[in-house]
């Protein structure tokens, strides 16, 4: 098709033919995914071997300035005019080498046993305990990610140190003019502009998601559980075993069962917990802004008091309701007229998975209501008109003309709330605490979905390796899941039309 | 003739409890103690100067429960006065017994030097390295002073000597358990010691019966009535070890109470502990909702407060099972103060959790907080005795299981055989409670 | 035929209106509920009753003046300063990351982006341990501090929105600037910014209702630091089994002050929060 053709059709037609070829393309797609990781890859290895190849050739065609500026951070830099920006080089390697002797070193070279010296108490001569401190394997985990973190960093620093000493050595032998301080920070207003702009959320990043993230991952290939906690006991490395754990199936209740069983009802429950609010919320929002209906911004209102009020205010208040003298009990006791008493979050699993979903739509509608107001009111009302003179009641306009309408302009919204549904801690934590409790779970209940169970098993059970490894599983799944659909709307978009 | 066999019986029942609570979890009578075949007494609280050692100026945190935050400064006001050398500072923060091992474990640095804890808790402490043990010179003291069973809750074997000796690593402060509540207007006094009556007493007065079957501290009755036991844990220090019980017996005890609760599924509510006091509150335009129920002795001054004169307290009734009447057996537990194995200042900690631990210190706890000693003077003083809740608890103590060695994993399938007992799909003549008991035990195991 | 039309509308229209004034109740019922038993005078702590036996503002008057072990006004005080100064910086160090990753072209930008995807997706309990002991051997534990940093590190990642409503704003106006001799982070103040107020409000009002409501990072933060707590571990301790016999009214008192402040805000800058958030985050 081309792209006039495509422009021609009615955003209906446009979104089934998106559609069709979403599904058609989707081998390909994922063929393409993974080609693309593993190009990559091999691109990342040939970088770096380039930038090896040019580290030589950098240092074979300097002078001796430039050559010495490989030992002594900034050298070339310093004699040759650019004296503060050679100093700054200089403090980074004196700061390096003070990090290292004080700090760094000691973590590291623990850093392949995780530490050998048990800590141990014995009582001294006048009867009192004495404590003999030993390793504390997490604190050699964490400190040594943190050494190779900076490392790495100052590596970076050093290729830029040894770039900066052969630039400065070819302006001087080329005749160009050296750049005084000031005018480099100059360029980090204009050309440089991303720099000044990324640099400190970079850092934050780097500090407070990546370096707890790599050191969080390399736990799950740890034994740091609840037998071998720190600082009375040592934990070391034990290569996949947490995730063998995870995937091998045994008789009774044990660690597969459980994550095969909970991440069924994840799925199961993103799925509802999304199309659920998605739908009923359009239909909401639908009749809020129909033609001719008065109040509009009242009505909007009503249900979006609900976003504004803390999810672990309603929810928590939630679960006082639901119990069974909670205040939906009395209030079905008075409608009857005698005692009601359901259990809707501890009985059985299906009347608390769906007791979650419903309370879920409470939440989350208002949402689904305040985005979507605003492309409901963009969708051409003459579709609307053409579809009613053709005899098409509410319910067939809204399945024909506004769902495939608003699925092909929301779906950027519809993955990331599908994933925020796999992550949706709150609603079930402060539910049902992921209750009712179950004999064929280890550590986990009828509605916890994997993060819950993640969370338990760090904060109540101290297994954190396997709730390094779950975490991970999780990871990859949303992962892929949001880079291959991203990929393909992307290409839906930008490919597809113009061909 | 019937009489003397009901007199046999009791008889019985009494040795067989008292046997049942051997080993791991000894028997608290109110009269064991300093007398009973122990040689050695007690000193009492005393501390030579020369135990401070090098410290001067200590400045020390304390973690107590929130309602015991006002004593425990006053008692710790009196701990400074008592040395006035030693310039000693302590800040007192409130803390749960629930959560402090948690909070020990999470970064012992930040944590307190004294800290009060359940004795469920301690040997994850221990494992973990993270609790001091008690100095030689005061463990002698404690041991001969306290109660058999709260010493030996408060021993585990030190993971850090070649033979594994039992040593003792915390200091116990109180006893802590539950036992039923009831209101007097409802439950007359002769009832109060069955079940069966109790219920019928509540649905006549259109009331509840109100305990948490859904948590694993209160659903173990269930499990224990019919025999069950922990004893402490394997050698891995994880791993719940249990008796060996009677399988047919402990699954009849089930299905009886899986039977009451479903005859009385109206009254029988489970529902958690704070709604017991709530339910006992009384007004003019509306009467209170709850008759009885299962509620632990931190709550017996809410509970007497929402009664007045019509609370009543005393250790859980029996079931019958099978024609017979049984006591029901809760589990009772300690609450002790611990030395941070971290603090900077080891030696004043433990000469301040002794003090906490002290008679004295137990005393003040008993008359002012309710709470139940564990120091064998103050259990057998009047004042203790007069208490209702507490004569209570230490009667129901008597009919426990100790809470010490429990597995961490001990709780959710405890809690989840409870929800399974009162669930309304659960038809107790048709119910498979043998498969029920099995997969509990299977992942208490952790199998 | 149009008279039947007429009819048939007014039919369907005050059909909509009883399905939305039925759903509205049930929407806003449990919110009544929470104030009305925030005003319950009754002796029970726990509600028995649907409607309170008996109403006072004693539950209000004892958070205020009950603060030995539970500080109320302290905490609400506490999460105020932390909410300002995490949404200040959040709200630039996200509007900095989006307009780089918007208007600027450099090497590797979109593997940045990529990378701020992907970073984004993994659970975020995974790391707080590790984020406890970073700030420990910084010396910040149970400070406020703490939370700031924690609460605006992370924000960087949130750019996806953001970027795509800057993306909305035409780049001739960018390449007019730069023809006038404007730089980058003078386009960057003087047009983009002042163009932006739906997403700046939309960012500010997100970061701000973050400290407000995080329970988890907080408490492990704060540990025992009773006084540094904000409002969402307080109430959420006054729940928990120890207090909840005794503070569960005062639970419901305090929650009602917690949410009528962000209700009011929420409401206030609604406009732009949907503004933004269509602009940035639907058309992908």
């Amino acid at each position: 098709m081309r792209y006039i053709d495509y422009m021609q059709l009615n955003p209906f037609q446009k979104f089934g033919y998106n559609f069709t070829q979403f599904f058609k393309k989707l081998p390909g797609n994922l063929a393409r995914f993974f080609t693309f990781l593993g190009r990559a890859i091999v691109r990342f290895f040939v970088g770096v071997g380039k930038g090896f190849a040019n580290y030589g050739k950098r240092f074979a065609k300097g002078d001796f300035a430039v050559k010495l500026s490989y030992l002594i951070f900034g050298f070339a830099n310093m004699v040759k005019g650019q004296f503060i920006k050679g100093l700054l080089f200089l403090i980074t390697e004196a700061a390096y080498i003070l990090f290292m002797i004080y700090f760094g070193w000691g973590y590291m070279s623990k850093f392949n046993t995780l530490g050998t010296v048990k800590a141990s108490t014995t009582m001294d001569a006048s009867g009192f305990p004495v404590t003999v401190p030993g390793d504390n394997s997490m604190l050699i985990l964490l400190y040594g990610v943190v050494t190779i973190v900076v490392t790495a960093l100052v590596l970076a620093i050093y290729i830029a140190n040894t770039k900066s000493a052969y630039k400065v050595y070819e302006d001087k032998r080329e005749g160009k003019k050296v750049l005084t301080f000031k005018e480099e920070i100059k360029q980090f207003v204009d050309e440089k502009f991303h720099i000044t702009l990324m640099s400190l959320p970079c850092l934050l990043i780097g500090c407070f998601t990546i370096l707890p993230l790599v050191f969080m991952i390399l736990i799950a290939f740890t034994s740091y559980d609840n037998a071998h906690l720190p600082p009375g006991n040592l934990f070391t490395w034990v290569g996949l075993e947490n995730f063998t754990d995870l995937v091998s199936i045994t008789e009774g209740a044990n660690k597969a069962t459980t994550f095969i069983g909970l991440a069924e009802w994840t799925i199961i429950w993103a799925i509802f917990a999304t199309f659920s609010n998605y739908i009923l919320g359009m239909i909401v929002a639908l009749m809020i802004n129909k033609k001719g209906i008065k109040l509009k911004a009242l009505w909007r209102t009503l249900f979006v008091v609900v976003i504004a009020v803390p999810q672990f205010v309603s929810l928590l208040l939630m679960n006082q309701m639901l119990q069974i003298n909670g205040a939906i009990n009395q209030l079905l006791s008075l409608i009857v007229g005698s005692t009601v008493q359901i259990q809707f979050l501890n009985s059985t699993a299906l009347m608390a998975r769906i007791t979650v979903i419903i309370v879920n739509i409470w939440i989350g509608i208002p949402y689904t209501i305040l985005i979507t107001s605003g492309i409901l009111m963009n969708i051409p009302a003459d579709l609307y008109e053409s579809a009613t003179i053709d005899g098409a009641g509410p319910v067939k306009s809204f399945m024909k003309i506004t769902l495939p309408y608003m699925l092909f302009v929301t779906t950027p919204y519809l993955i990331t709330s599908f994933i925020g549904n796999i992550n949706n801690f709150n609603v079930i934590y402060l539910l049902t605490n992921g209750g009712p409790t179950t004999e064929k779970y280890y550590q986990a209940g009828y509605t916890d979905i994997l993060v819950t169970w993640l969370f338990k098993l760090t904060m109540n059970n101290q297994d954190y390796n396997l709730a390094a490894a779950v975490g991970i599983l999780v990871f990859i799944v949303c992962a892929t899941l949001s880079l291959i659909t991203f990929n393909m709307t992307k290409s839906a978009k930008d490919e597809e039309a113009f061909s | 003739m019937k009489k003397i066999v009901a007199l046999l019986l009791a008889t019985m029942m009494m040795v067989a409890a008292f046997a049942s609570c051997g080993g791991g979890g000894e028997s608290t009578t109110s009269n064991s103690g300093s007398g009973n075949g122990d040689t050695k007494t007690g000193t009492g609280f005393s501390v030579d100067a020369a135990d401070f050692g090098e410290e001067k100026g200590a400045s020390l945190k304390v973690w107590g429960p929130d309602n015991s935050v006002k004593l425990l400064k006053e008692q710790c006001n009196a701990f400074v006065k008592k040395f006035p050398d030693q310039n000693i500072k302590i800040n007192v923060v409130a803390q749960g017994e629930d959560t402090a091992a948690t909070n020990m474990l999470s970064d012992p640095d930040a944590a307190a030097d004294v800290f009060g804890f359940a004795s469920d808790q301690l040997s994850r402490l221990v494992s973990a390295g993270v609790i001091a043990p008690v100095a030689t010179k005061y463990a002698e003291d404690i041991k001969a002073t306290n109660l058999k069973a709260a010493v030996s809750a408060s021993t585990l074997p030190n993971p850090d000597t070649k033979e594994k000796e039992d040593t003792l690593y915390a200091f116990p402060e109180t006893g802590n358990g539950y036992y039923l509540v009831y209101d007097k207007s409802v439950v007359p006094d002769k009832d109060a010691g069955s079940l069966e009556k109790i219920l019928e007493d509540c649905k006549k007065a259109g009331k509840k019966f109100i305990m948490d079957a859904g948590t694993g501290y209160y659903a173990c009755i269930f499990a224990f009535t019919g025999g069950l036991k922990i004893e402490g844990l394997e050698k891995d220090n994880i791993t719940q070890k249990f008796n060996k019980y009677d399988e047919d017996k402990v699954v009849a005890t089930l299905k009886a109470f899986s039977t009451l609760m479903h005859e009385y599924s109206d009254t029988f509510t489970s529902l958690d502990v704070a709604n017991v006091s709530s339910g006992f509150v009384s007004s003019k335009s509306k009467p209170s909702t709850c008759g009885a129920g299962i509620d632990g002795n931190w709550n017996s001054t809410a509970d007497e407060e929402a009664l007045g004169d019509n609370f009543g307290a005393t250790k859980l009734p029996t079931i019958k099972v099978d024609g017979k009447d049984e006591q029901m057996i809760s589990m009772y537990g300690y609450k002790m103060v611990g030395v941070n194995n971290a603090s900077k200042y080891p030696r004043t900690s433990q000469i301040l959790a002794y003090y906490l631990a002290s008679e004295e210190c137990q005393k003040q706890r008993c008359e002012e907080l309710g709470w139940s000693p564990t120091n064998n003077k103050v259990v057998e003083s009047d004042a203790t005795k007069k208490n209702v809740a507490i004569s209570a608890l230490i009667a129901q103590s008597e009919h426990a299981v100790a809470q010490v060695n429990v597995a961490k994993t001990f709780w959710d399938p405890m809690a989840n055989l409870g929800n399974k007992l009162i669930a309304t799909d659960t038809k107790p003549d048709k119910f498979d409670f043998k498969k029920l008991l099995k997969d509990t035990i299977s992942n208490i195991k952790d199998e | 035929m149009i008279k039947s039309y007429k009819l048939r509308r007014t039919l369907a229209n005050t059909f909509i209106y009883i399905i939305l004034a039925v759903l509205g109740i049930v929407w806003v019922s449990p919110l009544a509920y929470l104030l009305i038993q925030s005003f319950s005078a009754d002796k029970a702590s726990i509600p028995q009753t649907l409607i309170p036996m008996s109403y006072g503002i004693d539950n209000y008057i004892k958070l205020f003046t009950n603060t030995g072990t539970l500080n109320f006004p302290r905490w609400y005080l506490n999460t105020f300063v932390v909410a300002c100064f995490s949404c200040v910086i959040s709200t630039i160090s996200v509007l900095m990351v989006a307009y780089a990753f918007s208007r600027l072209r450099f090497k590797s930008r979109k593997k940045f982006i990529n990378v701020g995807m992907i970073l984004g997706m993994f659970p975020g309990f995974m790391t707080m341990i590790a984020i406890y002991y970073l700030l420990k051997a910084m010396g910040l534990t149970q400070t406020l501090v703490a939370l700031v940093i924690c609460y605006s590190a992370g924000a960087g990642l949130g750019f996806q929105i953001s970027k795509g409503f800057f993306d909305t704003i035409p780049r001739a106006l960018d390449e007019a600037a730069t023809i006038d001799g404007a730089t980058k982070n003078q386009i960057f103040w003087k047009i983009i910014l002042p163009m932006s107020k739906p997403i700046v409000v939309y960012t500010v009002l997100t970061s701000f209702i973050g400290p407000w409501t995080d329970f988890i990072l907080a408490k492990i933060i704060m540990g025992d630091a009773v006084n540094n707590y904000t409002v969402a571990i307080g109430l959420q301790m006054m729940v928990s089994l120890e207090f909840k016999v005794n503070y569960f009214k005062q639970f419901l008192a305090g929650s009602v002050l917690v949410a009528v402040p962000v209700t009011i805000l929420f409401l206030k800058m609604q406009s732009y929060y949907v503004e933004g958030v269509t602009a940035g985050g639907v058309k992908g």
